[in-house]
């Protein structure tokens, strides 16, 4: 009896070693959305099915069908019982996967997450860019459709959303350090509802009362292209500039028309690839490489900043009429 | 003239004129042909769905669903329209858009009419189920590329008035008279057909409308589906007028209509409210929300000033109505002139 049961833990230890070295590509990572019929994390798919192709290793993406975190947390419990290796989880609420992502990790699977900077039960949270960062690169756009010079102002969804009013206020900054010919109106930032019709009646309102109005940064998507309407209908074309966060299939009109100079985003579909990227060298063991610096190898990832937990890249993109097919993806 | 200054009507009339004054002294922009020719553009929307929420309201039920109604009905016409390969005329848009409007309309007026069930609870259940059809099984998003006849109407304007001082210019659409044609509409059925002495006096009392021999039942299908049409008319309406369809633009936007409604000194009890006074309080809510930053007044303190000109104009209304509900019950006692006074306020008021 004591000898089968020695080697059957015996047996156990090999398959384990063996398994671990020599089937490395076995290796069984899980990718974990908030909703899967989301267009956003439809896209998100795309990355990991590219890191599948590239590795040949067995990733996939798993996700609820609406977003709703106990169902999440199902999903999770499923891919625990099938014996996944990693996790790549973007979790819908970071405490309330504490204790799913726990039990992970006390199996001994890898978790890596991503837009959770304040997950505790993770190994590493994979951020696509700063906040301070991104609102500085949409006011660089903004200040370059102006020519460096004139009075702008910017737009929120509501002055509680929180990443719009960090975006808008480190555009202000940048302005303040590096565009000295530019002048923010006294309005500062203006609600917009994140709706573009009222983006575009406020952005009218801006014009009526500024007629010397040359700028206007949004963040929420439909601040620039509501605002790029506005400047379209009231003959402000080449007068008035707009440049903000948004997608392609809501500003793609703009673009074309030129009333819509840049816009900003972030691919997830190459998220998903850096997260992927990262539970693999967990999984190989080569945690020690995970430092500021950390080259992911995929664009906007090459350079990362380590803070605690969380590696931060610069993932932004930005679009203009000239590139919008590569990212008509939704 | 009496009755004019006793009118609800009146007092909003005024608060709508001092707060354009207000405005002018501020910016000196108000009473410019381009901020007039925008304003009345901002109100095509907001407009149309009030006259809804006027029926139902008066008819003492209240419905949260139309912008549910008007997002879903605009998502399906548009995407059936590029299904379809549609180039014709579109017309077709809107019929679709209400048709369907129309059909969503239905349910709502058949879980309220036979089943008498409280039409907040109603209207909140369909809504969310119309918003959860739109975004689960028909996976809703953004559609840019809007079919041919749509983009071709968003471009059609009655005319354009031009600011040569500010160097900016501003059309108003033609949909706009689709607002103009339901006002009529509306304005006809309230003020001029049994129908609309039935929603009067469903709103005033239901029992007493019942015994009066009204058609209970009716009416309310009638004024439930009526919604739902228009609902399907606006969606469609603020697609051509955005060019886009955007599957969240109108949500959180019922509650404004209904305080517009309710300003314009519609009784949220039902039997009281008028065309006129219904236009009035959209057209103050429209001037109020699009001259914020022309008045100067600072972004973190819209929502105040927003709030507190809501409460003085229905404060104000009500305060009226509640003066001339003392009268009927201090000429009650005097006999004669009191009894007439309280027939014509269990009738309703008039319709415009």
């Amino acid at each position: 009896m004591k000898k089968a049961v020695l080697l059957a833990v015996l047996f156990c230890l090999a398959l384990g070693l063996f398994a671990a070295t020599a089937w490395a590509k076995d290796w069984k990572i899980a990718t974990v959305v908030k909703d899967s019929t989301n267009p956003w994390f439809i896209r998100m798919e795309e990355g990991v099915k590219e890191f599948a192709a590239d590795t040949g290793i067995n990733a996939f993406q798993k996700g609820p069908n609406k977003c709703d975190v106990a169902l999440q947390v199902q999903v999770i419990e499923d891919l625990i019982a099938q014996g996944v290796d990693a996790l790549c989880v973007v979790p819908i609420s970071p405490p309330a996967l504490e204790p799913v992502l726990k039990k992970a990790m006390d199996k001994g699977i890898v978790v890596v997450t991503h837009e959770a900077s304040n997950q505790r039960n993770t190994y590493y949270d994979i951020e696509a860019f700063d906040n301070n960062a991104y609102g500085a690169f949409i006011m660089d756009n903004l200040a370059k459709a102006m020519n460096y010079e004139g009075k702008y102002v910017t737009m929120v969804a509501y002055l509680t959303s929180r990443t719009h009013n960090e975006w808008a206020e480190a555009g202000i900054a940048r302005q303040k350090e590096k565009y000295p010919n530019m002048e923010l109106i006294p309005e500062e930032k203006v609600e917009s509802e994140d709706n573009q019709e009222t983006a575009y009646e406020r952005a009218k309102e801006l014009m009526k009362k500024y007629p010397d109005l040359k700028g206007i940064m949004g963040t929420s998507s439909n601040d620039a292209p509501g605002a790029a309407k506005a400047i379209e209908e009231m003959g402000k074309k080449g007068k008035v500039f707009t440049a903000g966060s948004s997608i392609v299939p809501v500003a793609e009109k703009f673009l074309e028309n030129g009333t819509l100079d840049t816009i900003t985003f972030w691919d997830p579909a190459k998220a998903a690839y850096a997260m992927n990227v990262l539970a693999k060298m967990i999984l190989e063991g080569r945690e020690d490489e995970i430092k500021t610096g950390l080259n992911l190898g995929v664009e906007g990832y090459e350079n990362m900043t380590l803070k605690g937990k969380v590696l931060v890249g610069s993932g932004w993109i930005a679009v203009t009429k000239e590139n919008m097919a590569e990212y008509d993806w939704f | 003239m009496k009755k004019l200054t006793r009118s609800t009507e009146f007092y909003i009339f005024l608060v709508f004129i001092a707060l354009t004054i207000f405005i002018e002294i501020q910016s000196g922009q108000f009473f410019t042909s381009n901020n007039i020719v925008d304003m009345l553009r901002a109100m095509i929307v907001p407009g149309i769905f009030s006259i809804g929420v006027l029926m139902v309201l008066v008819s003492g039920g209240i419905d949260i669903s139309f912008t549910a109604i008007a997002l879903l009905s605009m998502y399906s016409a548009t995407k059936i329209l590029m299904i379809w390969n549609y180039e014709g005329n579109v017309i077709m848009a809107f019929i679709i858009s209400g048709a369907i409007g129309l059909l969503l309309g239905l349910i709502n007026a058949s879980l309220i009419a036979f089943y008498n069930l409280p039409t907040i609870i109603v209207t909140l259940g369909t809504s969310s189920m119309f918003i959860g059809f739109m975004q689960g099984i028909l996976h809703s998003r953004v559609i840019s590329d809007i079919p041919k006849p749509m983009l071709e109407f968003s471009r059609a304007e009655l005319f354009r008035v031009y600011n040569k001082e500010l160097g900016v210019s501003s059309g108003l659409p033609v949909v706009f008279l689709i607002l103009v044609a339901l006002i009529i509409i509306a304005w006809f059925i309230l003020r001029y057909t049994m129908l609309g002495r039935g929603i009067y006096a469903l709103g005033g009392d239901r029992t007493a409308a019942e015994r009066a021999g009204f058609n209970i039942i009716a009416i309310q299908f009638f004024i439930y589906s009526f919604v739902g049409l228009i609902s399907g008319i606006a969606g469609m309406t603020r697609a051509i007028m955005m060019a886009n369809v955007h599957p969240t633009n109108l949500m959180g936007m019922e509650l404004t209509v209904i305080a517009a409604v309710v300003l314009g000194g519609t009784s949220i009890t039902g039997g009281r409210g008028t065309i006129t006074g219904t236009l009035l309080g959209v057209a103050l809510i429209t001037v109020l929300s699009n001259s914020l930053i022309l008045m100067g007044i600072p972004t973190t303190w819209q929502k105040v000033f927003t709030g507190a000109l809501i409460i003085i104009g229905t404060g104000l209304s009500a305060y009226q109505t509640m003066k001339e509900k003392n009268k009927v019950h201090g000429g009650m006692k005097l006999g004669k002139k009191g009894s007439k006074e309280t027939q014509k306020n269990t009738t309703g008021s008039s319709a415009i």
